[in-house]
Parts: structure tokens; sequence; C-alpha cells
């Protein structure tokens, strides 16, 4: 029952060492490694909002505001002179801080009441910063110091960001903490009548997934040299993570994994042959997908395999959905009224 | 013989509706106690308090010695006071085994571990006899199956009293009887059981003592003999003589 997890586990350690390699196998593409180092940041960043979004079913339109915080709190400390390696953790902590700030009030909220505040927080963020310019720099944003790490050493912090990610979202899908994320966002008030803290829960879901976006908006803060108010705390990187993790599937580890790279490469393309137009696609490509594939990539891919083993293995009937759990990727609180269920009085 | 519950005056008002009016009933550690009473007599709704799932209008609600009014719905549950849902809801999305460890990794029982909480699921669907359902889909199961399943994942918090809201409704006489066998079996774990019921039969063959509500007021308490006799009550029912039906 286990196995399939260990096969994917062993699968994503290759994958992470083989992509550590690209530097050394093929060296001095420097195309290739910005391309490396934008991606593995996307695939951090929709993998730690799947914590919140995917498996505890809270979909947030406000994370850019922790990029946004980790970015100015890295630009800001290393202006006064610190390392840029201290000051990634330092940003995911502000980030983590400022999630407990917010998610204490609205995390109380039933899901689409929290997804509305999330935008409210978000935007709120923006413009408190765009007006906070003898910190911020306002408008005309903040230089960096232009002595910056090679581009190799940002592919490896990235990847490293990627990694970590990874490994936690990993570790609390198979843990007893994911299980209570899974139950709380199937039915929290059952949840909470088997003893899940559910509240607790879903601050400290927040609060994890804040810290590791927050990292990764140091980290962007540094390679670019530059910090924005309107591009880090911007509510179009916040809707990218949305799409990131439904392109790819919530409620998976692996899922926003491939959908960081297919959101990058669409995005890539859609921004240079048409750019007036990019958010619109975003738009249809969302509804396309919450339509016809709710699971996403991943949600595609389990029902491929199901096909393939209920072709092999006769009629499907006899196990059902084996270890559902890590193939499923079900729409957040889309069952809150759950058919099949009897009325009485 | 020791209290597992104490309910001290409890009213609870919904708007000018009052569902409950100054119920005051202690519960003795091993019982089954019944609880039965009209549609709309406030039956669910003293579960709901003393699960901590909603607050009393006035009054104290007290589980061994604590006074847990108040409490939300999962401390007063890692205190050993677990509820089953009248109206079943299970996780369907997840199977019947992990339906039962999430009771198991959380409730009363502590922090039970991956492998451990999973035994002890596999343990509870064999006592309640769904073992052979365990991979399915909850939302696969028949009725029977999910009541069954409600009952087990609140065994598995380990709870020391269990409250069980209508967990025969909806049942064949054949699921009922296996049902009734059960809860004499859980019991015998030496659980504390109040169970809200309308199949008389099952609740004067199971209880020690049986509580009738009546427009939120107790208005009987004691032996299922005496009440089934009590003139009070058989009002209540509008003239049916409970016993029979
Ligand atoms: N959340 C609520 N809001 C308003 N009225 C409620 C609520 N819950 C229950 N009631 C009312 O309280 C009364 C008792 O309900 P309930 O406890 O469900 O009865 P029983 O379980 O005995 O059939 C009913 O009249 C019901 O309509
Ligand atoms: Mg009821």
């Amino acid at each position: 029952m286990r196995s399939s997890l260990r096969l994917e586990l062993v699968a994503a350690l290759a994958v992470g060492l083989l992509l550590a390699a690209v530097p050394m196998l093929i060296p001095g593409n420097i195309t290739l490694l910005n391309l490396g180092i934008l991606t593995f940041l996307y695939v951090a960043q929709g993998v730690a909002w799947n914590i919140l979004g995917g498996f505890a079913g809270y979909v947030s339109f406000g994370y850019a505001a922790f990029f946004g915080l980790g970015a100015y709190t890295t630009a800001l400390l290393w202006l006064a002179g610190w390392s840029p390696v201290l000051t990634y953790p330092i940003g995911g902590l502000v980030a983590a801080a400022f999630s407990l700030l917010v998610g204490a009030p609205t995390l109380r909220l039933v899901g689409p009441y929290f997804s509305i505040a999330t935008i409210g927080v978000g935007e709120a963020m923006r413009i408190l910063m765009l007006n906070l310019d003898k910190i911020t720099g306002g408008a005309s944003g903040l230089n960096l110091p232009t002595v910056v790490p090679s581009k190799t050493w940002f592919y490896f912090v990235a990847l490293i960001c990627a990694a970590t990610s990874y490994a936690v979202a990993a570790w609390i899908r198979t843990s007893r903490f994911g299980l209570g994320l899974t139950a709380l966002r199937l039915d929290l008030e059952a949840a909470e009548s088997l003893g899940v803290r559910t509240t607790l829960f879903k601050n400290l879901a927040h609060i994890v997934s804040a810290a590791l976006v927050g990292a990764c908006g140091g980290v962007y803060a540094t390679y670019l040299q530059y910090v924005h108010p309107d591009t880090v705390f911007s509510f179009t990187l916040s809707i990218s993570l949305v799409l990131i993790a439904l392109i790819g599937g919530l409620g998976t580890v692996w899922g926003p994994v491939l959908g960081a790279v297919v959101f990058f490469v669409v995005q890539d393309y859609l921004q240079t042959s048409y750019p007036t137009f990019h958010l619109l696609v975003y738009g249809l490509l969302l509804l396309v997908i919450i339509l016809f594939e709710p699971g996403g990539m991943a949600g595609l891919a389990g029902r491929l395999v199901a096909r393939r083993r209920g072709a092999s293995a006769g009629p499907p009937a006899a196990d059902p959905a084996p270890h559902a759990e890590h193939e499923r990727a079900p729409m957040p609180r889309a069952d809150a009224e759950r058919p099949g269920t009897e009325r009485t009085t | 013989m020791t209290t597992a519950l104490t309910l001290d005056r409890i009213t609870k008002r919904f708007g000018g509706l009052a569902a409950l009016q100054e119920v005051t009933v202690q519960i003795a550690s091993g019982d089954i106690t019944g609880l039965i009473g009209p549609n709309g007599a406030g039956k669910t709704t003293l579960f709901s308090i003393i699960a901590g799932k909603t607050r009393p209008t006035v009054g104290r609600v007290l589980c061994f010695g604590h006074d847990v009014t108040g409490w939300s719905a999962h401390a007063v549950c890692r205190l050993g006071v677990c509820t089953t849902h009248q109206v079943v809801r299970p996780f369907g999305d997840l199977t019947v085994l992990e339906n039962v460890r999430v009771g198991a990794s959380f409730g009363a029982s502590g922090r039970l571990g991956g492998r451990t909480a999973e035994e002890e699921a596999g343990e509870i669907l064999t006592f309640v006899g769904l073992a052979h359902r365990r991979d399915s889909l909850a939302s696969a199961l028949t009725l029977a199956q999910r009541k069954r399943l409600e009952i087990a994942r609140a065994l598995a918090t380990r709870p020391a009293v269990l409250l069980l809201d209508e967990v025969l409704a909806g049942l064949t006489p054949a699921e009922i009887q296996q049902a009734v066998e059960l809860v004499r079996q859980i019991r015998a774990r030496g659980i504390t059981i109040v169970m809200i019921e309308h199949v008389m039969r099952a609740v004067m063959d199971l209880s020690d003592r049986v509580l009738v509500l009546n427009y939120g007021r107790l208005i009987a308490d004691g032996s299922p003999a005496v009440v089934a006799n009590s003139p009070q009550v058989i009002e209540a029912y509008l003239g049916e003589k409970i016993s029979e039906s």
C-alpha cells in the first residue's frame, strides 16, 4: 500500500539529483540556468501553496503578500549588510508571522469567504507597501547590491527551495497532521468531533506554506537585485500559484511540480506571443480545468493508470481505489453537501 | 457508582424557540441510557451541547468532574466523549480504513502514529464487522455500513462515553438486530453509552435507564418498564403504547 509512495519519493530524488547535475553536464548555459531558477521557484511556491489550498482546501488568493514580505525582508537585510543565506529564512519567518496574523481571523471563515478575504489582504499589502516609500522605495522600488553570487549559485539555491517544499509537503501528506488536514477539508465538523484541532491545523498549514513562499521571495529579490511593490506583491503572482496547483492537481504532492513547469512554459509563450491576452487565457484555462478535470494533471494521470490497471486486471470493481489518498485530487470543499447521505429529522 | 456526565439546568433557545428547558440529569458510568422523545423534542440538541458543538444558553455540562461548558468539540472528544451524527457524515473520499484512522490518530487515544493508528483502526473494523470493506471508499457503503462506520470512527477515538444518535434509524429488522448486538458489545468494553433512538423495542431492551424529552423538557426518567407505563410519556406519544411500537 505504501509502495506507490516510496516509488514517488525515489523518483523525486532521482529527478532532483539529475537537475542538480545539469550545471555540470551542460556548463555555461545561462539561459538554461535562468529558466531553471524561475521554474524551481514556481515549483517551490506551488507545492507550498498546495499545503493549505490543496490539502486543507482553503484556497488563498493572497500569497503574494508572503512572497513580497520575504522579498522585502531579504532586500532590506541585504542592504544592511547581511549574508543572503541568512536572510532567506528570516524572510520566511516574517512571512510566517504575517500569515498567523492574517489566518487567525480569516481561517475561521468557510472556504469561499476565506478566499475572498485573502484577495483583500493581498491587495491591501501591495497598496500599503507602495505608500511606505521611506522603507520600500515606493513606486520606484529598491535597487539591491550589484555584487551578487553567480547564476549557478542561484540555480542551486532555487533547487534547494523546490526540494525543501517538496520534502515538507510529502512529509505532511503522510503524517498525522496531513490526515487531519484531509479530514477537515472533507468535513470540518466531523473532523472536529473526532478530536482534530481544526483551527490549529489550518493555521499551521498556512504558516508552513507562507514561510516557504516567503523564503522564495527572498531568493527572487537577490536574484533580480531589485524589488518593487507592484511585482513582488502582485495579484498576478497570487493567481499564478492557484493556477499551478489547479493545473497540476490539488491535494497531491507532485501535481503542483508538473503544474509549475507547464505554467511556466505556457506563460513564457503567452507573454511573448499574446502579451495582452494572457490573463484571458488563464481564465479560460481555469474554467476548462474546473469543468473537465478538477483533479488536474495528477487526476488525469490517476484515471489513466486506473484504466490501464482495470484493463489488465479484469473487472475494476475488485479494488475500487488502491491507495486512493495519493491519487485523488478533489476540489476543495466541493463536497460540503454530499449526495448519498440520508436525510432524517 | 461514578458519574460520567452531569447536565446542570441546561436551557437552549434558538431565537424564540426553547429547544431545551432546564434539563438536569446525571449519567452513571457504565450504563446504557436511552434518550427518547418525539421529533423536535431537543434530543440531538442535547447531544450537540454535551459534545461542544453548541453552547447552552444557560446551564453547565460536566464530564468526569470537568466543567466542559463552552469547550470546543475537539477538546470534549479528546477528554473522552464522542458523538455519532444522526445524519451520517463519513469522509466519502477516504477509504473505510482511513476514516477510522482519523478517529484513532486523534481523539482521546492521543497521538497515535501512522502504523499504530492503522493497526488500531483495523482492529476496530473487525470489531464492528466492517473488515471486509476496509479498502472501499466510504461513499460506496450501504446505509447500514455507514452507520457502522460512524460508530467505528467514534470508537477509534477511545471514548469513555459514547453518544449514539439514531444509529438504528433506516435499518432493516435484521440489521437492527446486529446493531443492537454491537451496542451490547461496546458496553461490555466498559464504555458508557447514551443513545437516542426511535426503535422502541431496541431502546427498551438495551437501556438500563430511559430519559424522555418532550418539547425540551425532561418528562420521565427511570427504568424502561416504569417509563413505558408513565401516563405522561404515553400522552407525549399520542397514546401509542410505546413498548409495542
Ligand atoms: N441550529 C438550529 N437553529 C434553530 N433551530 C434549531 C436548530 N437546531 C435544532 N433546532 C430546533 O430545535 C428543536 C429540537 O431539535 P432537535 O434537537 O434536532 O430534535 P430531536 O433530535 O429531538 O428530533 C427543533 O424544533 C429544531 O427545529
Ligand atoms: Mg434528532
